[in-house]
């Protein structure tokens, strides 16, 4: 089941003499339940595909559709919800609101869309990625690889249809970085998710089930390999 | 005004359940009303219970490849063994290795027949064999099984005797019906005292034709018959007798996939009468 497509999906910034073309012409499918890695350089467009794919920023032109919805359609406001039940994002910098314990950050998406808890499900993600102990902690009691962790949870919350992490161990040492991306792939599995994540790192793309190769705009190949 | 809202959303409802049967439902909206919420929850459910449906269906089919893996794997080197066992047969002179080799043998050809056994019910049970019963004649069919029992009757001096009317007919699947005859007969022939008889009737009803086996054996006790149709079931006086307690199993497995049944009725020490109804 092919839950995200993109048709002839292009980004053009500027004019004449200064376009850019970010995207020009991207077509992927992302099977249900994969983990597909977003490789290329920086500046090759990757961060504008995957803010793309988010609903963070609008195409010039080509579709992007989600679970059958194509979501160019979508009014702002419609998006902004599309965006809160559908996708979970997880970021380089971990995002988590620093006012609230790990527990309610993990909550928030849901109680922001005024939907009831599943606790035995939030509870199944805590201990999956091993934050029991920590439920109660504030984000600066804890380390990044921890933080990006909360952030994974949050993200898985909402059961969401794709999951979206863009570069998500950029700021974490090499270890750390091992640890939290075994940890997204078997929360992937677990969860039957579908991941897509960003990265311009060969070796964390070689976790993934599918590497997309992006540069200047257009995929150059596509290498799958065995899960 | 609030009625109006009220019928409004009872009417998307009743949509959403409709698309939902068509198997095309589709969020119609995303904002904060309560009705859109619902929308986006359904559609959650609605993917996460045709994933594992998916997953249900992928996994079945990995078992009946690996059924087809096992038997495909296993038939040569087992055919190996029987041949080479009956080479040697041939070859070995004195008589404890006569012995040996004639057991080595009989237990191949017995894990042969399991082997085989099992396939066909796990094939049956998954529903990779399709029966396909169509009107029939009975007689042909039990004089084959007859003829393929025949040697192990003789040699007890049993007779098995066919009074099933030529022209009767039944609908049924010729081939497998005739392996659950066969199991049924071969019992029949295996737990009878020599030179008894075991007969073989059959009757036609305004729905379903019965074929009856019934022999002079010794019987099976009221407790016993509810589980001698189970897998690797043997009855407790059964040891002595060659086996492994399939076929009666894989019998009922065959008439019940045609719509049919087997009925047993037994006396302990005066034998034993089984009775398949087919479908007319």
């Amino acid at each position: 089941m092919i839950v995200l497509q993109t048709k002839g999906l292009k980004k053009y910034y500027g004019k004449g003499e200064s376009l850019v073309k970010a995207l020009d012409g991207v077509n992927i499918s992302i099977e249900q339940g994969t983990m597909s890695a977003i490789v290329g350089t920086s500046g090759s467009g990757k961060s504008t595909l995957l803010n793309m794919l988010g609903g963070l920023d609008r195409p010039t032109e080509g579709t992007i559709t989600i679970e059958g919805k194509d979501i160019s359609t979508l009014k702002d406001e419609s998006l902004t919800i599309f965006r809160r039940r559908k996708i979970g994002f997880i970021f380089q910098a971990f995002n988590l609101v620093p006012v609230l314990n790990v527990y309610e950050n993990i909550v928030l998406p849901i109680e922001l869309d005024g939907e009831t808890v599943d606790e035995a499900h939030i509870e199944e993600i805590i201990k999956v990625l091993g934050l029991e102990s920590k439920r109660n902690s504030m984000p600066n009691q804890l380390s990044g690889g921890q933080q990006q962790r909360v952030a994974i949870a949050r993200a898985l919350a909402t059961k969401p249809a794709i999951v979206l992490a863009d570069e998500p161990t950029g700021n974490l040492d090499s270890k750390t970085s091992q640890d939290v991306l075994s940890l997204l792939k078997v929360t992937g599995q677990k969860f039957n998710q579908t991941i897509v994540m960003i990265t311009h790192n060969e070796s964390i793309a070689q976790m993934a089930d599918r590497i997309i190769r992006i540069e200047d705009g257009r995929i150059q190949k596509r290498g799958e390999r065995d899960a | 005004m609030s009625l109006f809202r009220t019928n409004d959303t009872l009417e998307r409802l009743n949509q959403i359940l409709d698309d939902t049967m068509n198997g095309t439902f589709e969020e119609s909206r995303y904002d904060e009303s309560q009705l859109s919420r619902l929308e986006s929850k359904w559609m959650r459910y609605l993917t996460a219970s045709h994933r594992s449906l998916r997953k249900v269906e992928e996994e079945r089919a990995s078992i009946k490849e690996l059924v087809t893996d096992i038997s495909h794997q296993t038939k040569t080197p087992l055919s190996n063994i029987i041949l080479y066992s009956q080479l040697l047969q041939e070859q070995v002179q004195d008589e404890d290795s006569k012995k040996l080799v004639t057991q080595i043998h009989l237990q191949s050809e017995k894990l042969q027949f399991l082997i085989q056994a099992l396939i066909k019910t796990s094939r049956l049970e998954s529903g990779t064999f399709q029966l396909q019963p169509q009107e029939n004649e009975v007689f042909p069919m039990i004089c084959d099984i007859i003829r393929e029992s025949e040697k192990k009757a003789g040699a007890k001096g049993i007779t098995i005797a066919n009074q099933v009317d030529e022209a009767m007919t039944a609908s049924f699947d010729k081939k497998w019906t005739a392996e659950a005859l066969f199991n049924i007969l071969d019992n029949a022939v295996k737990y009878s005292p020599p030179g008894s008889q075991v007969k073989i009737t059959a009757e036609s009803y305004e729905m379903y034709a019965t074929i009856k086996i019934t022999d002079k054996g010794q019987g099976i006790g009221e407790e016993e018959i509810p589980r001698i149709f189970g897998r690797f079931y043997r009855g407790e006086d059964a040891h002595l007798e060659e086996g492994i307690g399939i076929g009666l199993y894989l019998s009922r497995q065959i008439i019940e996939a045609q719509s049919g049944y087997i009925t047993v009725r037994s006396q302990l020490g005066k034998g034993s009468e089984f009775q398949v109804y087919l479908l007319r």
